[in-house]
């Protein structure tokens, strides 16, 4: 097992064209998209939303080895998803399988929702392998910060996001030793039926709470004795500025979802 | 137990581009009943070698035989075969109680209750523990020094023949520190058990290792007897690494002096010769 190999919200480093667009830019885009991606029926824009997809991955520059390591995850989910929609009756008849028929409509129903799904995914994908996760969760809070009208903390927010991403790569780690250390130990983990697999937790999970509590505090007591109190009025080194790139960027974009939205509502 | 590495390298990260080598190319045995130092600067592979000649890390290429047997990842350590700790065992540390936490192996190993509880007692001695005081305490309640020997414990009721431990003394005071060096060493002269340690204190290395391997840069560097690689100065401090305090006095007598004292590793030894010199320069002042 290989724990630390999880490709969820992982940067790949680049200096793409994709890379340098301003963060909150590509925050709106990605949202845009995935409301779209909702709105639209039919395989057209569909087809036209995947191409734009494609584009954006292949000026990335990202591996598609990495964006399938992605995907992977929710490949049980897409099959189970297909399998139901085929189940739908509706259009011709198109194959039996014993007692059991299968409708064109079915079929479409059910590669539409998978393309989708997919779709859903590799965007997300993109959108955090293209954005280191600061930039990324520091533009969340630059887009969040109107709400500080309302006593809706952003900056708090903001570095809450951080220090979460931040952990989820230590966290992997040591939770990978933990398995390791008790492994050798002669712990049952990841083996046997379920009943030893549940309680073969026990010995992981335990120490790994005792970790993640004592990690807390400490940051805690770091930040506190750097006088750290509450974000109002801090500065950052990197200055986040719109720039052509932007312009651009969205311009394409716009276009791109407002002509699916034409042809596919 | 043999253990036998050929050729092992292991890379983090393989195939992306936080690819990191952290151990390349090494080759070395392990005969049954040694007692081998592993030392080297911060990040030099020491605490990687030893994950790998565990079987707890698979390497990227090569191959760990535990009696001839290859170990790979269907083809894990037999159970209770090698007691390992990674460094803060005690970060492990899961069961209500202490003496739970040290049966676990035991337990793991399939064993009986009469059994089980003679290994996790006899192996609470081992450390230092007294079972009656501190058997039925939570561990978390223990103080780090206490934590660490439980940890140790745990692993010393498998009655392993092999123990591999990285920096088992580390962030223990002084006393603590002794205390367990001198129950490894006890273990491997009495019941023969083979200790590997790794660690970066000079005294201790001293002290404790009769085989010193040196690494540096993911590679050994130096793997000799360890009365030769320690007084060797330029070899130590070529990989950040200083003489032990004996061998560094001789150095700083023989300066001194003008002439050459044989460099001495046992401090009682090195003791007397202090004694012995000072009497030569201003007799019956030291008594």
């Amino acid at each position: 097992m290989q724990l630390t190999s999880i490709a969820i919200g992982q940067f790949y480093p680049g200096t793409s064209l994709l890379h340098r667009v301003d963060p909150r830019t590509k925050i709106i885009a990605s949202f845009a998209f995935v409301i779209v991606l909702f709105l639209v029926r039919g395989f057209g824009p569909l087809a036209l939303l995947a191409a734009i997809l494609l584009v954006g991955i292949t000026f990335s520059g990202i591996p598609p080895v990495w964006l399938w390591r992605g995907l992977r995850p929710i490949l049980i989910l897409l099959m189970i998803t297909f399998f139901f929609q085929l189940l739908f009756k509706g259009g011709e008849e198109i194959a039996r399988l014993g007692p059991i028929a299968f409708y064109r409509e079915g079929l479409e129903r059910g590669a539409f929702l998978v393309l989708r799904l997919m779709l859903l995914v590799l965007s997300g994908s993109l959108l955090t392998f293209t954005t280191p996760p600061v930039l990324l969760t520091d533009a969340f809070g630059r887009l969040i910060s109107p709400l500080e009208k309302i006593r809706i903390p952003s900056n708090e927010l903001a570095l809450m996001m951080t220090i979460a991403l931040r952990f989820i790569p230590t966290l992997l780690m040591e939770l990978d030793r933990i398995i390791r250390a008790q492994r050798a130990r002669g712990a049952g983990i990841g083996t046997g039926g379920p009943v030893r697999r549940a309680r073969a937790v026990m010995p992981v999970l335990i120490p790994l709470f005792v970790m993640s509590f004592r990690h807390a505090d400490e940051l805690a007591l770091a930040m506190e004795s750097r006088c750290y109190r509450g974000g109002r009025g801090r500065t950052t080194r990197r200055k986040l500025k719109y720039g052509w790139r932007d312009a651009a960027f969205m311009a394409v974009v716009t276009a791109v979802l407002f002509s699916s939205l034409w042809i596919g509502m | 137990m043999r253990i036998a590495a050929h050729q092992v390298s292991l890379f983090y990260q393989k195939g992306t581009p936080f690819e990191s080598k952290a151990v390349s190319g090494v080759s070395l045995a392990i005969e049954p009943g040694e007692r081998i130092g592993i030392a080297g600067p911060v990040g030099s592979g020491k605490s990687t070698l030893l994950a790998l000649l565990a079987g707890i890390m698979t390497p990227t290429s090569g191959e760990v035989t535990h009696d001839g047997k290859s170990l790979g990842r269907r083809t894990p350590p037999k159970p209770g075969s090698v007691g390992f700790a990674f460094q803060s065992p005690e970060n492990c540390l899961f069961e209500k109680t202490v003496y739970d936490d040290v049966a676990f192996a035991p337990r793991a190993l399939g064993l009986e209750d009469g059994e089980v509880r003679s290994l996790a007692n006899g192996a609470l001695a081992g450390v230092g523990l007294d079972v009656e005081r501190f058997g039925s305490r939570s561990p978390f309640s223990l103080s780090l020094g206490e934590q660490r020997r439980v940890a140790l414990a745990g692993l010393l009721a498998m009655r392993p023949p092999v123990l591999l431990l990285d920096e088992p003394t580390a962030h223990l005071d002084p006393i603590s520190r002794h205390d367990i060096i001198e129950r490894l060493i006890k273990l491997n002269d009495d019941v023969g058990t083979t200790v590997v340690m790794v660690g970066h204190d000079m005294e201790e290395m001293a002290h404790f290792s009769k085989r010193l391997v040196i690494m540096d840069g993911g590679s050994v560097v130096a793997d000799d007897d360890a009365g030769r690689l320690l007084i060797d100065r330029m070899l130590l401090e070529r990989h950040s690494l200083k003489l032990p305090g004996t061998v560094e006095l001789c150095r700083l007598l023989g300066e001194a002096t003008g002439g050459r004292v044989a460099p001495l590793l046992d401090e009682p030894a090195a003791v007397e010769l202090l004694f012995k010199m000072a009497g030569g320069l201003e007799a019956g002042s030291c008594s």
